[in-house]
């Protein structure tokens, strides 16, 4: 039986409205990263963002602000190594993995003392979101699900043909950098939900899964964010009841029902 | 009056190769104009120097009578390029949608479309013969069907010139014979001015009223009955070419 009294901790509270917020705002840029391409830059931002955090807690920061600046310089680092011709996105995105990682074991080696901390980073650790925490997450998810509403058709136009919706008079490079901003800030906040390993996971899975049902696109934004949502609530539920890993059950969820849809839309197209 | 394009010894180059030589030659109001030319001959590249999506290293170019650098009024400007029409299958995107972003303008930035700019959606394609086909997948249309529904995202805010980069290739020959038939009828009854890059030569001669050649060098032409066509067709192809063409088989009034 599950036991009702578990809704009534604050901390569960938390991780249940904290990570159902950041899932669904994962899902809808994952959308737009996924089809413009991108989706190893969340892998990379994610892995950086260990450096930002190991600066954090070495200095006695809030860990997640020095990953955010870590992250947004990372996101510009990537355009401009672009623009400039100096090397590919991938290339751009393993540069900043080598700079996160060996900036974090650095860090670690001198410290000697906040191993501890550092690995609920690695591995998320939902139910340890704090009132800080909620409030970050509510107000950049708000922004950015804003930024989404407002810009929805100019975002869709540009992501599928940039030249042309240049043309048209959509701010192309505004956007993008907009854009690139917020991958930035969602991936950083997904951190403490999933944890740096699976972050990119979180921003794959969902709009993948949403991609299988052959929708409109404003459907499969909607079944991308109810993926996640779904994914998110039931992860933290069942860790919480049967002492699971979160990020573990949450990612292993939206696995499940990728694998469901795939099935499922493939069986309908054959009858 | 001032002529919808016109091109002054436009020079574009890339990378220190000279892909357009000096091409000079303005389509009207109301021209029809095809763009021929070999594979890799400059035509894209040509369209995109107009557009200035590739720059010019030389060279002027008039929209509607203004300098490309000042002209800003892009809602009179339809364009079709050639990798909007190859885009990737899986893109979750609906014919509707599609044709909605055609509506994207400087003016409505950050704003939703209104019931209005959804009409007119609706009515062009409507027009364009593809209403059944709205909350289709665009990944799932046919050859034929893509030209039509890039075409009808290109007409939805009325341009006054339209350009298409080579919309039909891989479709059947019933299927551009129709697509053709809509552009002249689109001509004829709006007045629109089309500038389109074709490989089917028999098409130009029949349905069009104006022809550039290219190849590097771009040579324009009216299509008039007394034009040599096989002498024009050769400065971009080759001496060994051969052009056989029976202007009876013409299925076009355009030009009776």
């Amino acid at each position: 039986m599950i036991d009702a009294s578990i809704f009534g901790f604050q901390f569960f509270q938390y991780a249940l409205i904290g990570g159902t917020i950041t899932g669904i705002t994962c899902a809808l840029i994952g959308i737009f990263t996924l089809l413009r391409r991108e989706a190893l830059i969340g892998e990379g931002i994610a892995h950086l963002s260990l450096g930002g955090i190991a600066v954090g807690l070495f200095f006695g920061i809030y860990p997640l602000y020095t990953a955010l600046i870590f992250s947004i310089l990372a996101m510009l680092f990537i355009t401009w190594i672009r623009r400039k011709g100096i090397a590919h996105s991938d290339a751009a995105i393993g540069l900043i993995i080598a700079f996160g990682l060996s900036t974090a074991l650095i860090l670690i080696s001198l410290a000697d003392g906040f191993n501890v901390e550092l690995f609920t980073y690695l591995f998320g650790s939902i139910l340890t979101i704090t009132k800080t925490d909620l409030i970050l997450i509510s107000t950049i998810s708000l922004a950015v699900i804003i930024f989404f509403i407002k810009f929805y058709k100019e975002l869709l136009a540009m992501t599928f043909d940039e030249e042309t919706a240049r043309l048209s008079g959509v701010p192309v490079e505004p956007l993008t950098l907009v854009l690139n901003i917020i991958v930035a800030l969602t991936i950083v906040l997904s951190i403490k939900v999933v944890g740096i390993f699976l972050v990119s996971a979180l921003l794959i899975i969902p709009a993948t899964t949403a991609f299988q049902w052959g929708v409109s696109f404003k459907k499969t934004m909607l079944i991308s964010a109810i993926v996640a949502a779904i994914s998110v609530f039931s992860g933290v539920m069942f860790s919480a009841l049967y002492e699971i890993s979160s990020s573990g059950l949450i990612i292993f969820t939206a696995l499940c029902l990728f694998i469901f849809s795939v099935v499922y839309t493939r069986l309908g197209d054959e009858a | 009056m001032t002529s919808v394009l016109e091109v002054k010894g436009l020079v574009i180059e890339r990378s220190g190769t000279r892909i357009i030589d000096e091409a000079s030659f303005t389509i009207e109001k109301g021209d029809f104009a095809g763009i021929v030319g070999p594979n890799g001959s400059g035509k894209s590249t040509l369209l995109k120097g107009i557009l200035g999506i590739e720059p010019k290293k030389s060279g002027e170019v008039f929209l509607f009578g203004t300098e490309l650098s000042k002209f800003k009024d892009w809602g009179r400007v339809g364009y079709v390029s050639q990798s909007a029409i190859n885009f990737d299958d899986k893109f979750p995107l609906t014919v509707r949608e599609l044709v909605g972003l055609g509506q994207v303008s400087r003016s409505n930035l950050g704003k939703r479309l209104s019931a209005e700019d959804w009409k007119k959606v609706d009515e062009t394609m409507e027009y364009m013969g593809i209403i059944e086909l709205g909350q289709k997948r665009i990944g799932q249309l046919s050859g034929g069907e893509k030209q039509k529904v890039f075409v009808a995202k290109a007409l939805v805010r009325d341009p006054e010139l339209i350009i298409l980069d080579e919309p039909v290739a891989g479709v059947d020959i019933g299927a551009i014979e129709k697509f053709y038939r809509k552009l002249s009828e689109l001509v004829r009854e709006k007045g629109t001015t089309v500038l389109v890059v074709s490989h089917d030569l028999s098409v130009v001669f029949c349905q069009m009223s104006k022809i550039l050649c290219v190849n590097r060098d771009v040579y324009s032409s009216e299509i008039t009955p007394d034009l040599n066509e096989t002498e024009l067709l050769r400065k971009v192809y080759g001496d060994h070419f051969t052009f056989v063409f029976h202007k009876h088989e013409c299925w076009s009034d355009l030009h009776e």
